[in-house]
């Protein structure tokens, strides 16, 4: 075999030499530039949304993936939070869940209060509160355990999430940018939801895909 | 007051009942009480205090705002955390006069369900300095107007406020106002001091398979000296999202600096990085031993802390840090067990062979020694320079952090599998460049070629001895990377010299080479049948990569593997050619070889890989699982488990790590071990390191090691676990659990918490 040595042909003995040592230097070299790792974040702009499953205010049971292939919008809501209430009391929230209706948007209003906290309450009462309030979401989730909440990293009421067709999170965040509990600030906020599912309506990519969230904190089970 | 002042000032000053009232305000200022509350609900009352009771032109004073609040309420700092709202003074005031913004005391992070707040509770003062003009004039007293607002939050929330009014006569002299300005004093005293050191933060890449969500953040702040007593910090941030309130904090000191790692929030901060550092941050906020600093830290691109930024502190008692000659000498003796592992042991055989044929040439045998040393020395210098520059770059790596990345691991199941083709006698690479053809199969007397082949083979033992961590290194490489750089460069290449001293001697001492059997046929087969160390080897890469990277990227690996070894045989059937057909098999063999690498790399440059997590990991290992239920190592389970006082059994481990696997196999998976964690109610922590993981690594730092396998186990309520050898038997860990009485009745611990 060595004999053979000397006749290997050129251009595939340069090739050994400069695999072997491209090689040798990738070893050294790799670790430092190939790192592909990437965190598992729980929700996370761009990546899969968590998928759930829950059950309705009337007691059905719903999954993320029943919407797939549509915009889905989800609503961390405590009807006694003085941050809902402005949203509520004032009518912009029912604004833009009638305008989402609209846009064939689905809207999932999730309450994760765990029970004896405020803003619990069971199928028939989440019903009736949305009632008396004109809510329009497609559906109210009941989330007495958290795992919905937790999943998402919903940290207040109101915290708002919106999902672009192909089941990504595009948005996540408050509903403005008007941090108070004050209804008079509504009026001259930027909507970031609003904005974000008009950009999703006309495949942009969403402007400003995360802000604060603002509100009461979410009445986890602790 | 106010609402008659309020009342008063409308009407001017001149009037009489103003007067009355202006001087019965004064009586009241000079006997102490410098606000009244102007509003109080049952949660807070709120009230405007200043130090001085009167104004002076041109002069300039304190007024705090201060909020009351009642038992198991709170109120928000100026970035409020996970949700709330900051307490807001609008201020109402005179052309002329300013007011400053609110001087906030160092908050509390106040931990609500899943959900950190950063706030106040008791009595809240915010401070605001007020300017008066020069031209005030002198009989003009100063009417300060405020409408605050908070949000006070308990299980629920309130939002309150108040307008609030305080009024000051105007004087020619300050005078100041005892009781209030006392108190202000003091709560100015309370405020954040600012830091006066160097404030660095760094920033890292999120970890892979790891429970870490987000990014990585280490401040670095020199100058600090906060007392050895000191063992907890915590830095709120100005920005929500800088920082997230629900990650642990971990202090770590080296020599004049002290080490913040927690998780950046989804919003990381860019070039500077503001915010309050609080030391000791359980303590009462009147605690005078609750020092806290307001620092804007700036990003660090190149200073790497000399420390071990990350390492934890309270779950961690550092092992003791061997000596710099220890570390060498263990680093040595590392280096020489690193010859009979298997992934060297083949490599260093042939080089040994290729004794045998030139044993009579000592000159040639004594180069080819220095090359091979050479070349371990070099690879073992870059793969440490590699590493000293990404520990300085506030990267958490170790000793086989390589195989984190799953193109390297592609890489090195190509290679080992060439090389084993090689062995096979499929081709033969060119004696110049592996060095077998030279000093194996005689390939001339041409030294030149001879010693580089040499230190190829050398810098090739290095680079597969990679994976195999022989026990001693473990200790002595975190040792290093804990050093300065020229000790840590030094404790590697005692490494590297431990590595080449078997050949090494064998080329210089001519008896040991006597020893060695005559030289005859049986080499071909010794070396043909040293080809199946490395299959094996190739094998095991390949499921590593498996675990890292998924199906796809094992299914591009094994058609590279294909192609490698098409490329193989073509540069065998090219070497029995000529002419325009040797072209043709050569550049078929050119396209297979560069095809085979670009598939091993290309896969996983671009694509994220999937990181395994713990059930993906433990659905490849029935047999451990099936035994002893493991839940995935956290600091925060670490910390929860061992609050409640529960024993905690960690293993930390890797896929590529051989070491872990056989540690597994043989005393881990046990039933006999599994037996004795169930009836002491141990809990089995594993953390996998297979891909990056900071917390991993911050753990492994805490202990002065930087690879994998640890040990350890936390008997319950001790804050000092026990380390176990790197090489563990089923008694050995059995001793370790044995002093602990077995539990009655709670046998299922392990179960119920896995």
């Amino acid at each position: 075999m060595m004999s053979r040595n000397t006749l290997m042909p050129p251009q595939c003995h340069a090739v050994a030499r400069r695999l072997a040592f491209t090689l040798l230097l990738a070893a050294a070299t790799i670790a430092g530039s190939a790192w592909t790792g990437q965190a598992v974040a729980a929700a996370a702009i761009g990546e899969p949304a968590p998928p759930f499953t829950a059950k309705t205010a009337g007691g059905e049971t719903r999954s993320l993936a029943d919407y797939a292939g549509k915009v889905v919008v989800l609503e961390w809501t405590n009807h006694d939070c003085p941050y809902v209430r402005k949203h509520y009391g004032s009518g912009n929230m029912q604004a833009l869940q009638k305008d989402a209706a609209g846009d064939g948007v689905v809207w999932l209003t999730v309450i994760s209060s765990a029970p004896g906290e405020q803003g619990y309450v069971q199928g028939e009462e989440a019903k009736r509160i949305a009632g008396d309030a004109g809510a329009r979401p497609s559906e109210i989730l009941l989330d007495p355990d958290g795992t919905v909440g937790r999943a998402y990293g919903a940290k207040t009421t109101p915290h708002m999430y919106v999902i672009g067709r192909d089941g990504r999170l595009v948005y996540m965040g408050g509903i403005d940018d008007r941090p108070t509990t004050d209804p008079d600030d509504i009026k001259g906020a930027t909507n970031h939801v609003a904005a974000a599912l008009a950009d999703v309506a006309a495949d942009r990519p969403v402007a400003s895909p995360s802000t604060r969230p603002y509100g009461c904190s979410v009445k986890y089970r602790s | 007051m106010d609402e008659s002042m309020r009342g008063a000032a409308g009407n001017g000053v001149t009037t009489w009942p103003a007067r009355v009232l202006l001087l019965i305000a004064t009586l009241l200022l000079v006997l102490g009480t410098a606000a009244w509350p102007a509003r109080a609900s049952e949660r807070v009352s709120a009230s405007l205090v200043a130090d001085t009771a009167t104004v002076t032109p041109g002069g300039s004073f304190w007024v705090a705002l201060r909020l009351d609040i009642a038992e198991g309420w709170h109120t928000y700092w100026r970035n409020p955390g996970d949700s709330g709202e900051p307490t807001r003074i609008d201020w109402e005031l005179p052309e002329g006069v300013v007011a400053g913004d609110i001087h906030w005391p160092a908050p509390e992070a106040i931990p609500y369900g899943p959900l950190v707040n950063f706030g106040y509770h008791g009595t809240a003062w915010h401070l605001v300095t007020v300017t008066v003009p020069e031209d005030w004039p002198e009989d003009r007293p100063l009417e300060l107007r405020a409408a605050a607002s908070w949000l006070v939050c308990k299980d629920i929330c309130v939002p309150e406020g108040a307008d609030l009014t305080l009024r000051l006569p105007a004087a020619n002299v300050s005078m100041p106002q005892p009781a209030s300005a006392t108190v202000l004093a003091a709560a100015r005293e309370r405020l954040p001091a600012a830091f006066d050191g160097r404030a660095t933060f760094a920033p890292q890449p999120a970890g892979a398979g790891g429970e870490a969500a987000g990014n990585q953040l280490v401040l670095t702040l020199a100058g600090l000296d906060p007392p050895d007593e000191v063992t907890a910090a915590y830095f709120f941030p100005d920005a929500w999202g800088a920082v997230d309130p629900v990650a642990p904090q971990r202090l770590t000191r080296s020599d004049g600096a002290v080490h913040l790692a927690t998780v950046a929030g989804s919003e990381p901060p860019g070039e500077t990085l503001a915010g309050v550092l609080v030391l000791e941050p359980e303590r009462a906020p009147d605690d005078p031993g609750r020092r806290a600093v307001v620092l804007e830290a700036t990003r660090d691109q190149a200073a790497a802390p000399a420390g071990t930024p990350g390492a934890p502190a309270s779950a961690v008692t550092v092992g003791a840090a061997p000596g710099l000659f220890v570390a060498l000498g263990l680093a040595l003796l590392g280096g020489l067990i690193l010859n009979v592992m298997p992934c060297v042991f083949p490599v260093l055989s042939i080089k040994a062979m290729g004794v045998l044929r030139h044993a009579s040439d000592r000159r040639t045998l004594r180069l080819s020694g220095l090359s091979y040393t050479a070349g371990v020395l070099v690879f073992v210098g870059l793969v440490a320079a590699a590493l000293i520059a990404l520990k300085a770059a506030g990267q958490e790596v170790g000793w086989g952090f390589q195989l984190q990345s799953p193109a390297f691991v592609a890489v090195m199941a190509l290679l080992v599998f060439t090389l084993g083709l090689s062995l096979s006698g499929v081709f033969s690479i060119g004696g110049s460049v592996m060095g077998w053809g030279s000093s194996f199969a005689g390939g001339g007397g041409d030294g030149g070629g001879g010693a580089r082949g040499s230190f190829f083979t050398g810098a090739l033992a290095a680079l597969v001895a990679t994976p195999c961590t022989a026990p001693f290194m473990g200790v002595a490489l975190g040792f290093a990377l804990t050093q300065p750089w020229p000790v840590a460069l030094a404790v590697f290449l005692a490494l590297g010299l431990g590595l080449a001293l078997p050949y090494l001697a064998l080329t210089f001492l001519p008896g040991t080479a006597r020893l060695l059997p005559r030289p005859g046929p049986w080499m071909e087969r010794v070396k043909q049948f040293l080809a199946f160390p490395l299959y094996v080897t190739a094998a095991w890469l390949v499921w590593v990569l498996s675990l890292q990277a998924g199906a796809g990227a094992v299914f591009a690996v094994l058609v590279a593997m294909v192609l490698a070894a098409l490329a193989a045989w073509l540069l065998d059937l090219a070497q029995g050619l000529a002419g325009a057909r040797r072209s043709v098999a050569g550049t078929a063999c050119l396209a297979a070889g560069v095809a085979a690498v670009a598939l091993a790399v290309w896969p996983r440059a671009g694509a994220s890989p999937l990181p395994p997590t713990q059930a993906e990991t433990d659905a490849n290992r029935p047999a451990v699982d099936a035994r002893l239920a493991a839940e995935p190592f956290s600091f925060a389970r670490l910390d929860a488990l061992r609050a409640e006082g529960a024993p905690v059994f960690i293993n930390l481990t890797a896929a590529w790590c051989i070491t872990c696997q056989v540690n597994e196999r043989l005393a881990l998976s046990s039933a006999r071990v599994a037996e004795a964690f169930r009836e002491r109610g141990i809990v089995y922590l594993k953390g996998d390191w297979t891909n990056r993981d900071p917390e991993i690594s911050r753990l492994l730092d805490g202990f002065g090691r930087s690879g994998v396998p640890l040990y350890l186990f936390y008997p319950p309520g001790s804050d000092r676990p026990e380390i176990l050898p790197q090489f563990l038997t089923e008694s050995i860990v059995i001793d370790a659990v044995g002093s602990l009485p077995a539990v009655a009745g709670d046998t299922d611990r392990t179960k119920g918490s896995g």
